[in-house]
């Protein structure tokens, strides 16, 4: 099976964060990411995972009546925002959900876990 | 035998060797929808060929080495399968003998309670995807029970199974680390097949009678499948001890009757005695949880228990489950021990409980005793705007008679 675990999380508050801060933020991090790196190669050692730029430098493209539309992101009202996503196979769904608790954003964002269809 | 009786008998063989032939192939298979198309067909032969040719020797085994057979004559016929070649190979290895001895065939009934159960699932298709598969019960079946169209059920199991396949809920009993989260999802259904049946909301007695009683069923599967869980002998010792007081509840006119005003007479002593029996097997095992407690709170009910003992009962219970529910029923049995005033202040701390019958119900029972009958008839009428039930709007208004002054 293959899931898309997407991540979302509060980016505005990381954006407000003074650059010091954040970075001393990420620094903390850094085991816990590696710790999901580490079960996430072991579980799936194709597994693609990419963190997203801010929402700020989104675009939005709709075609609209057959014009194209390009507008600034971002689009949604909600707070949460994606900032990441992994691509990964895996066995079924029981063990998604244990990748998807390992992320560090797990904690003070959410997981979205979706099933690719295969065809 | 009467045909019908020959019938009836065949339906009961049905429900027994359902579930163990649907897990045993889903095993295999590794899809719930494949296995049971194997299975429906094998029964459907069964149909044919027992009333015939008389039941075999072993029928489970006869199903399942049907079951096979078809199974692998249905993948045969597919052209276009891109796994056929590696199902027909793990086909080879489901016993082909249909006299076999059912307990050389693994039993994989606990798997697919777990599946059947999966938190991803909604409630609703937990319960109809379990009383089907597990419980073996027909589509329609299922429909009478829930007052559903066997389309709409139909549509649902059908639903389930590819949500089963798409999402790629697991065919396995958790492991070890995953079971405190996991057995209570399980327990939850079958309490909810219960509930469904006693609750009464609608719908014939006879139908739902059955509802209870393959919650039972159901109950003492699971004991028997996971026999180190005190949690499922609690569920079972519950379901039982609530059953007992079946006919109790409703009275001739088929009006509610409260437990304290029941006839005792009426409740079912060998439910009792075997629910207590199931108690004492759970509790033996020392590791007590909301349905065991749930379970000693019913017993208490059941011998005529000290109210103070089960008012104990209930706020051991409360740091199980501090949900509203228990919190209300907590606030009874503190009334019922004789602190009617604790009790009535314990319920309206309950705000949370919006539109939730019983919490008015509860109120003006309590403002009853305490003899403040403006109050308790106001809260009468509240409970009745909120009941749909019919036994339960003839006791509200009863009640609310009693405390409203004679009209002049």
């Amino acid at each position: 099976m293959r899931y898309a675990l997407l991540v979302y999380s509060d980016q505005s508050a990381w954006e407000a964060l003074d650059p010091d801060e954040a970075a001393r933020q990420r620094t903390e991090s850094m085991p816990r990411w590696l710790a999901l790196f580490d079960e996430l190669g072991k579980a799936d050692p194709n597994a693609e995972g990419h963190e997203l730029d801010t929402a700020a430098t989104a675009r939005v493209v709709r075609v609209v009546d057959g014009e194209r539309v390009v507008t600034d992101g971002p689009f949604a009202e909600s707070k949460e925002q994606i900032g990441g996503l992994f691509v990964t196979s895996l066995d079924h769904l029981d063990e998604a959900i244990r990748i998807a608790a390992l992320v560090p954003a797990a904690a003070y964002g959410s997981l979205e876990i979706r099933p690719i269809v295969e065809q | 035998m009467t045909p019908d009786e020959r019938h009836g008998s065949l339906e009961a063989t049905f429900r027994e060797e359902w579930p163990r032939a649907v897990a045993m192939l889903t095993r295999v298979l590794g899809d719930l929808a494949l296995a049971e198309d194997a299975v429906q067909d094998a029964f459907t032969k069964a149909l044919e060929r027992w009333p015939r040719d008389g039941a075999p020797r072993s029928p489970g085994a006869w199903i399942v080495a049907t079951a096979r057979n078809g199974a692998i004559d249905r993948l045969r016929r597919e052209q276009t399968f891109a796994r056929k070649a590696e199902l027909l190979g793990r086909l080879q290895d489901v016993p082909a003998d249909e006299d076999a001895d059912m307990s050389s065939i693994p039993d994989e009934r606990l798997a697919l309670l777990f599946t059947c159960c999966h938190p991803a699932l909604a409630v609703e298709t937990r319960i109809t995807l379990t009383l089907r598969e597990v419980g073996g019960l027909t589509t329609r079946e299922i429909a009478r029970a829930f007052l559903a169209s066997e389309s709409t059920i139909a549509q649902r199991l059908v639903r389930a199974k590819r949500r089963v396949r798409e999402t790629g809920i697991p065919f396995r009993v958790p492991p070890d680390h995953l079971l405190p989260e996991r057995v209570p999802d399980v327990l939850r259904v079958l309490y909810l097949v219960f509930n469904e049946g006693y609750a009464a909301t609608a719908g014939d007695a006879l139908i739902r009678r059955e509802l209870c009683a393959e919650a039972i069923r159901l109950a003492k599967l699971l004991c028997v499948l996971m026999p180190d869980e005190p949690e499922a002998f609690g569920l079972l010792a519950l379901l039982l001890l609530q059953d007992s007081r079946r006919d109790a509840r409703i009275g001739n006119d088929g009006e509610l009757v409260l437990l304290g005003d029941q006839d005792r007479a009426r409740w079912d002593r060998a439910a009792i005695d075997e629910g207590l029996r199931v108690l004492r097997r759970a509790e033996a095992m020392r590791r007590p949880g909301p349905y065991q407690l749930q379970a000693v709170i019913a017993a208490g009910h059941a011998s005529g228990a000290d109210p103070a003992a089960i008012a104990d009962a209930y706020a051991v219970l409360e740091r199980f489950d501090p949900s509203p529910v228990v919190r209300l029923n907590r606030a009874i049995a503190v009334a019922l021990a004789g602190e009617v005033e604790v009790g009535l202040e314990m319920l309206d701390e309950l705000e949370s409980l919006e539109g939730y019958l019983y919490l008015p119900a509860a109120r003006a029972d309590l403002l009853r005793r305490l003899g403040r009958v403006t109050e308790a008839a106001a809260a009468y009428r509240e409970a009745l705007a909120r009941s749909d039930n019919e036994p339960e709007r003839r006791f509200l208004e009863r009640r609310l008679t009693e405390v409203s002054p004679a009209a002049s």
